[in-house]
């Protein structure tokens, strides 16, 4: 770690110091010195990138939701008319990955996917990260009787298997709300359902590292100088907390797409009416299963490509934060 | 502390853990309309008047007209008698205890093949990537482990039935069994009745103990690709699991000292480095556990094999919910997923003395 020192050092003769941006470009510049990590990087945007410019220009890039809705109408409705066709370059570039079922071209199917998965995770993990780190960190620092009932709570939240969990609530959430006529779509609904199970990771995480700084000599400073608790926790526990949750939520971005894809794959929510057909990848996966045993194979090979290319660049992208920015939990 | 009271004090750890779990499953069930819990009691041919004692009888057993505490503890005392309540689906209607009991075995068949299968694989390949840090095997086995751990487990299932179930043709197509969903129910044998193979319910073993060889290979064949696909997904995280702790025992002062005093470099690896090494990874099973109890039920829904990750999802499908078919199988996954941490914990401490204080 010789080096994060000596950037840290150089950056700090400039003129006008930001220490937060400084600290920022310097941890990136480590992480981007890695070729493995920039690769993570690379592939991370480009996928965000796609999914940003399927919802800004549906009509050039993607299908959007309203333009499947109407090639649905148009060819006759879900498992309609035929066997989705190979790739074909005739047709024009949408067709190039083939088309799956209903003959909807596979290519701007998965873009439009690509906006929903992602979109919906990083909504899940940022929340999940938000509410964990809030009631981590307040549990810890108060400590006594809401520390050990926030541990009871996570201990609940740990000894069920998460798919499992996520099957139940997702359920039980769809079934109450679609009595209640909330307005509500199911991708929401699992985000929600996601989010309930999701932030206990991150209250352990944050409690661990605010009991450690809770103990430190400028806690005490503070608190001598007539600092609340609460403002001892934003300003000085939160602060300290925010890198290592930053790696947590890198590392968790890519397990939270496969948990998405395979909870719209088991085709959990569905009690909830879709009035407009948007497509997401582990239901593309879902639908092109049907064509297999006639030996019709990329409705459900190239989704998964796509799932798992993005799942890579997000770990290798974490693993690298985490190399520079904790280095204690390197192996 | 002497072991003994370090499982005492595990135990009692484990009460409000449990406690827990089975409030927040009556969390679950109250969170929905109480009108439709009362219909999931009421049965589809009753008479007007019979619905009007029905639900009464519902009503009164789950305590309605009283307070929600006193609901909870009605609620409970179900639990402690071992009555998770009835579900009705074409998969399976009846109570949720009996459809457990039923489909739980060939879940266990399918966890334990995966299990044992997974550990003679990890064990001496971790080793031997843990022995060579940065070598090329390193870097193979990285790249295994990123890349399963990325994939979608339902996605590596399917592409197992597309290669090998389709266009080479051993396992069977698609992995079903014999005939039907699971077992062979054109097969007349006798210790085979309405589906239910005597008298341990898993197929394989069941097929063994009668003697009858044909059954019990065509169920081997056919457990081969979803113990494959479960094992293939565990091993990643094993692997790695195992490797760093090579690698940190590795360089710790002991080993250096057994290499100063002359040993053989294979009797290091095996002796000291390997036993020292293995020992962390009993913690990971409680975590593989976890993930295994998760993948089962896509697996089965995948390979559609009749275990309790079918009776799971047989419970949420179309718009007919089983509310106590969901509860019970959370609680029941629960208590496995606890009891498993609990094996776990101890067995640790029983080997290494240091973590009991």
């Amino acid at each position: 770690m010789q080096s994060t020192i000596s950037i840290f050092k150089r950056s700090g003769v400039q003129k006008k110091r930001r220490p937060k941006v400084e600290d920022f470009q310097a941890t990136m510049k480590l992480v981007l010195k890695n070729k493995v990590s920039l690769t993570g990087l690379i592939i991370t945007s480009v996928y965000f990138i796609l999914a940003l410019m399927d919802y800004v220009y549906p009509q050039y890039l993607g299908a959007g939701p309203g333009v499947v809705t109407s090639m649905l109408r148009f060819n006759g409705g879900f498992l309609g008319q035929g066997f989705p066709s190979g790739p074909t370059l005739a047709k024009g570039w949408w067709y190039y990955l083939g088309t799956t079922y209903a003959n909807i071209p596979l290519f701007p199917a998965i873009l439009s996917a690509l906006y929903i998965d992602l979109g919906y995770s990083l909504m899940i993990v940022l929340s999940g990260a938000v509410i964990g780190i809030l009631i981590g960190t307040f549990s810890a620092y108060y400590g006594g009787f809401w520390d050990e009932l926030m541990m009871r709570i996570t201990d609940i939240f740990y000894s069920i298997p998460f798919l499992i969990m996520a099957i139940a609530f997702t359920t039980i959430l769809s079934y109450s709300l679609a009595k209640a006529h909330a307005p509500i779509n199911g991708f929401s609904l699992i985000a929600i359902a996601l989010i309930i199970i999701w932030w206990p990771t991150y209250a352990r995480l944050t409690r661990s590292i605010t009991l450690s700084v809770k103990s430190s000599r400028f806690i005490e400073a503070a608190i001598a100088s007539g600092s609340s608790k609460v403002r001892n926790v934003f300003t000085h526990v939160i602060p300290n907390v925010l890198s290592p949750v930053f790696v947590q939520i890198s590392l968790d971005l890519g397990s939270i797409v496969l948990i998405f894809a395979t909870v719209e794959y088991l085709g959990l929510g569905s009690v909830i009416k879709v009035t407009q057909y948007t497509p997401e990848l582990g239901e593309l996966i879902s639908a092109g299963q049907t064509y297999l045993p006639v030996g019709i194979w990329w409705p459900v090979f190239v989704p998964g490509i796509f799932l798992l290319i993005f799942t890579v660049g997000v770990n290798i992208l974490g693993d690298g934060m985490r190399d520079v920015l904790d280095p204690k939990m390197r192996r | 502390m002497e072991l003994r009271y370090y499982i005492i004090r595990r135990f009692l750890i484990l009460i409000p853990t449990l406690f827990g779990l089975v409030l927040l499953t009556f969390i679950l069930l109250r969170a929905i309309p109480t009108s439709d819990l009362i219909a999931s009691f009421i049965s589809q041919k009753a008479t007007a008047q019979e619905r009007v004692i029905e639900k009464q009888q519902a009503i009164a057993y789950l305590g309605l007209n009283q307070p929600l505490p006193v609901q909870f503890l009605y609620y409970l005392n179900d639990i402690i008698h071992g009555n998770l309540g009835v579900m009705y689906t074409s998969f399976y209607t009846g109570p949720v205890m009996g459809g457990i009991e039923r489909f739980l075995p060939y879940t266990l068949e399918l966890s334990i093949a995966t299990v044992i299968l997974s550990i003679l694989i990890a064990i001496p390949l971790g080793t031997y990537i843990g022995a060579r840090p940065n070598s090329p095997s390193d870097a193979i086995g990285r790249i295994f482990s990123l890349g399963v751990y990325a994939m979608p487990i339902f996605w590596l299932a399917l592409l197992a039935q597309i290669i090998f179930g389709k266009n080479i043709g051993i396992f069977g197509s698609y992995g079903l069994p014999i005939s039907g969903e699971g077992y062979p129910t054109t097969t007349k044998v006798p210790w085979i009745v309405n589906n239910v193979s005597e008298p341990t319910h898993m197929l394989f073993v069941d097929a063994l103990l009668h003697g009858n060889l044909t059954i019990a290979y065509s169920a081997f064949i056919h457990l081969i690709l979803p113990v494959g696909v479960l094992t293939l997904s565990i091993l990643a995280g094993l692997l790695r699991f195992i490797r760093a702790g090579m690698v940190d025992t590795a360089n710790q002062e002991f080993v250096k000292t057994a290499r100063a005093k002359g040993v053989p470099e294979k009797l290091v690896l095996r002796r000291h480095v390997r036993k020292n090494a293995l020992l962390p990874s009993v913690t990971v099973i409680g975590l593989l556990m976890a993930g295994l109890l998760g993948g089962v039920v896509v697996i089965e829904y995948v390979f559609q094999l009749r275990g309790m990750g079918r009776l799971t999802l047989a419970t949420i499908t179309g718009l007919n919910i089983q509310f106590y078919g969901v509860a019970g199988t959370v609680l029941f996954f629960g208590i496995i997923l606890m009891i498993t941490n609990l094996i776990v914990d101890v067995v640790y401490a029983f080997l290494d003395p240091r973590i009991r204080y």
